[in-house]
């Protein structure tokens, strides 16, 4: 018992380390002067006409991809949980795959899809119609949200959909019973009852928009307009004004603690969605000659999301010049061979990724199994700080948690800017909480009294840890771990602050081959990136047993 | 085999006292069940028994180790107990064989061949003989409940605790089990604190019974004195059904309730003070016509339901508000509104004490 209060200790102090010295000096900077505290740096920022502009072209870009994400998610949720639409069970495995698709390689992929000139999309309309404009820009507002809320509209798919497989159908029935037709059940029970997790599900999608760095980087900037995100990132341009680019982050870091706070709220009263118990059946609304017809739109915004993106990266991986047909002589495994051979900082930055993966996938799966375990048997006093601090950081965007990482660690006492540590305590800080929930839920459903029954037999408390937790939480841990390394290879927005040359990875690298053009290397390496994706995300829905949208076991 | 002694235990949640100065005696080989509504403090009161809490005040002796108090509390491994769960939280990774033998690992002087031939016996003892192999997902309730028997009773242990083990399990099974149990006990004699919330359950397995209320034993004694001589209203309605008649003692022997006067005997009541009397269903007897005599009282049927082996009636007692439950025999059948005679022996009118 002693010996576990340390080691509770130690994984609580370095939580606190990990979070208060970031923030902490990223809200000292924004009002230190040379004479003491001053408001000047939110001044400049805020005064800036620029900054004014990239701020409202964020709250435009979150709203509608907000809006976008329900337009797509809602009615997708309803088709696969509650109809007979067919191919059910592949919509679901879509919408899961344009989940844990990096949002920046899709945006990638739209640009080859959708450029003005050379877009693929673009090409084929102009040979099909003689038309001289293109039929499509990406590089516009109305693009970035498409290409943002194709990969955004997940969150809403997952809350809404949970929540349907929770109502039982009674509950509806019992509607149609006292007289309510099908619309009137619609409107007085089942939107009612889904109407928290939509609006959580919007919120999500928000944050996420508010927070992504990779998309607006790639579209906005060439369109000539900045988000919030991309102008903290370039106010570290030489020369870096790192005290404006703290200012500018402070409002963005409150915004999302409110809507968080928001969503909390709507769900926290969502209780009653839950309720049905086990006599609650869902039975399968019968569409009738619409089947087809539904399962036809689905597989329409699948093909934006998934097979229209995947089909251009893979094609700009395997081709000379990924704008020309597809012919005998276009064919070519050139981008391999550059990629991981010529290319000389692919290499580094593959084996930087990985390391990193593993390294905070392992550390972070050690803490946060602690760390609930710890929170969920109330073993020490204080124990619901350690779940608030570990779920912390979901409240910080990656590109503020760069700008406080930048500033804590390029001064004493810890100087760690330069080297691939700073770059781990990002990614540790930045995954705690999807692997800290993961782990929660874990220990959750292992019911106290399998470890009260050993112990009554005269097992100890790290014998029935051994003997009895572990085996039981291993595969949700296993998950956890998968969760953080997932996070990890497709991370860029903390990264591309963090970088320096000799510790460059893969998502960072994907951005340089950009700038140089390179699309057949951005492909190889997207592939690579999605084949290390999938590869775990396999490897969760084995040790789960469940797909990682989340219910229906 | 050793005792169980609880000396003015007192556990708090916050504000709210879960178990309240509870003092109480398991005597060695006894079967004894805490009985009581939820919230009342039972399981709060098992736990600290098994060591899984500390209590604030007071102390548990088990023989002559003194096994929680204040000052030190030994750990659950070290008190040489077992415990069945009400969710009889059986290890899903482990196999039946693994799971009853899961305690039998911290006796070090047993051979490993020793070992097999215990679970072995025990799973026979169980009926569960040659499931050893399955997992507990492969095994109905009821198989699972006589897992979680064999489990904690192959260790052999000084004191077995019980946690509303049959709440679980459906009715049938549940009143074949009380019998196992019961069966077990005797087979085994370990000193058995039970808890349940059913006082069926509590009356067939158990030898004597602590009704708690509150925290605090209500009263504790055999299911005998508890249904024939309850010592407060609480205990008189919790065990059993009972009607409980109110009024003002005239005499250390009469009740008054309006115009009725009732006969109680002992003739201990106080002259001039409150008083409630339970007198349970099955002592108020019901005839065609007036009787006279001690307690004789007129009335009218208001409900009647047949239960089979009785009759239940609702009796509205002439020249006052009270309503009396009587449980009488099939025959003679009174008809809703029909007039009766009704008797009450003196000896079945319980004096109740205040609830505090």
């Amino acid at each position: 018992m002693d010996r576990s209060i340390a080691v509770w200790a130690g994984a609580a102090l370095a939580l606190i380390v990990l979070m208060a010295l970031p923030l902490g000096w990223l809200g000292w900077l924004s009002v230190s002067g040379e004479h003491g505290a001053t408001l000047a740096h939110y001044r400049a920022a805020f005064a800036d006409r620029a900054l004014q502009k990239a701020l409202w072209n964020t709250v435009v870009l979150a709203f509608w991809t907000g809006l976008v994400s329900v337009a797509i998610g809602a009615p997708l949720a309803w088709l696969t949980a509650r109809t007979d639409v067919p191919g059910r069970g592949l919509i679901r495995g879509l919408v899961l795959a344009s989940f844990v698709t990096p949002p920046f390689l899709g945006a990638f992929a739209w640009v080859m899809l959708a450029g003005p000139n050379a877009g693929i999309l673009n090409t084929f309309w102009r040979s099909m119609t003689g038309a001289r404009e293109p039929l499509l820009n990406i590089f516009t507002m109305p693009g970035l949200i498409f290409v943002v809320s194709i990969y955004t509209f997940p969150y809403v798919y997952i809350m809404v959909a949970n929540t349907l497989a929770l109502i039982a159908s009674d509950l509806e029935e019992a509607a149609a019973i006292l007289g309510a037709g099908r619309l009137a059940v619609a409107r007085t029970v089942t939107i009612p009852m889904v109407l928290p997790a939509l609006v959580s599900g919007f919120i999500l999608a928000v944050l996420q928009a508010l927070a992504l760095f990779g998309s607006p980087a790639i579209l906005a900037l060439p369109a000539g307009f900045h988000t919030v995100t991309t102008q903290i990132w370039s106010l570290f341009q030489f020369p870096p004004k790192v005290e404006q680019a703290a200012a500018f982050s402070i409002p963005l870091l409150l915004a999302t603690a409110l809507l968080l706070q928001i969503q909390k709220r709507l769900l926290g009263r969502r209780g009653y969605a839950a309720v049905g118990g086990k006599g609650g059946q869902r039975r399968t609304i019968p569409l009738g000659p619409w089947r087809w017809p539904a399962l036809v739109a689905c597989l329409v915004v699948m093909s934006w999301a998934i097979f229209l993106p995947y089909g251009v990266l893979a094609k700009g991986a395997f081709v000379r010049a990924w704008a020309q047909p597809l012919t005998r002589d276009n064919l070519t495994l050139g981008n391999f061979a550059f990629t991981f051979f010529e290319y000389g900082a692919t290499r580094a930055a593959i084996v930087n990724t990985l390391e990193l993966a593993v390294l905070t996938a392992c550390i972070g799966a050690a803490m946060v199994a602690l760390l609930s375990y710890v929170a969920n048997r109330r073993l020490v006093i204080g124990h619901q700080l350690v779940a608030f601090l570990a779920l912390a950081p979901v409240v910080v965007p990656g590109v503020v948690l760069a700008v406080g990482l930048f500033i804590a660690y390029t001064r004493p006492p810890f100087v760690l800017y330069g080297t691939l540590w700073i770059l781990f305590l990002a990614y540790l800080t930045k995954e705690m909480p999807v692997g800290y929930a993961q782990a929660d839920a874990t220990f959750r459903a292992i019911p106290g009294d399998l470890e009260d029954a050993g112990r009554v037999l005269g097992a100890g408390r790290l014998r029935i840890l051994k003997e009895i937790t572990a085996p039981l939480a291993k595969s949700g841990i296993i998950a956890a771990w998968c969760f953080i390394f997932i996070g990890v290879i497709r991370e860029l927005s903390a990264s591309i602050l963090l970088f320096t040359p000799n510790t460059r990875v893969m998502s960072v690298v994907i951005f340089d081959l950009k700038e140089e053009g390179q699309f057949g290397a951005i492909s190889v390496l997207g592939l690579v990136m999605l084949a290390l994706t999938f590869a775990t995300v396999a490897l969760v829905q084995a040790a789960l047993g469940r797909d990682v949208l989340g219910a229906r076991r | 085999m050793p005792g169980v002694i609880l000396k003015a235990l007192s556990k708090r949640y916050g504000e709210v006292g879960a178990v309240d100065n509870l003092s109480l005696e398991i005597k060695p080989g006894e079967l004894l069940a805490l009985l009581g509504p939820s919230g009342c403090g039972k399981t709060t009161t098992l736990r600290l028994v098994a060591g899984f809490l500390a209590p604030d005040a007071g102390e548990i002796w088990v023989g002559d180790r003194c096994l929680s108090s204040r000052a030190s509390v030994v750990p659950p491994e070290r008190r040489r107990m077992a415990m069945i769960f009400q969710s009889y939280a059986l290890w899903p990774h482990m196999t039946v064989a693994q799971n009853v033998a899961y305690g039998l690992r911290f006796k070090p002087a047993l051979s490993r061949s020793d070992r097999d031939a215990r679970v072995r016996e025990m799973l026979r003892v169980v009926q569960l003989g040659g499931y050893e192999h399955r997992y507990p997902g492969e095994l109905s309730g009821g198989q699972q409940q006589r897992v979680a028997v064999a489990r904690a009773l192959v260790v052999e242990p000084e004191i077995l605790l019980l946690d509303e083990p049959l709440s679980n399990l459906d009715a049938n099974l549940r009143e074949e089990m009380r019998f196992e149990i019961r069966r077990l006990h005797e087979a085994f004699g370990n000193t058995t604190l039970y808890v349940t919330h059913d006082q069926g359950e509590a009356m067939v397995i158990s030898d004597r019974i602590a009704v708690l209320k509150a925290g605090r034993v209500a009263q504790a004694g055999t299911a005998d004195d508890l249904y024939h001589r309850p010592r407060t209203r609480f205990v008189a309605e919790f065990i059993g059904r009972t009607n409980v008649v109110e009024g003002v003692a005239e005499s250390r022997e009469t009740l008054a309730h309006g115009a009725i006067r009732l006969r109680v005997a002992p003739a201990e009541l106080v002259p001039g003070a409150r008083v409630a009397v339970s007198i349970r269903p099955h002592q108020v007897s019901l005839d065609t016509a007036a009787a006279g005599g001690i307690n004789a009282l007129r009335g009218t049927v208001r409900r009647a339901a047949f239960l089979g082996d009785t009759v239940d009636y609702e009796i509205a007692i002439a020249g006052s508000d009270l309503l009396l439950r009587a449980a009488a025999a099939p025959i003679p059948r009174f008809e809703v509104g029909a007039a009766v005679g009704v008797r009450i022996d003196p000896a079945a009118c319980v004096p109740l004490a205040g609830d505090n």
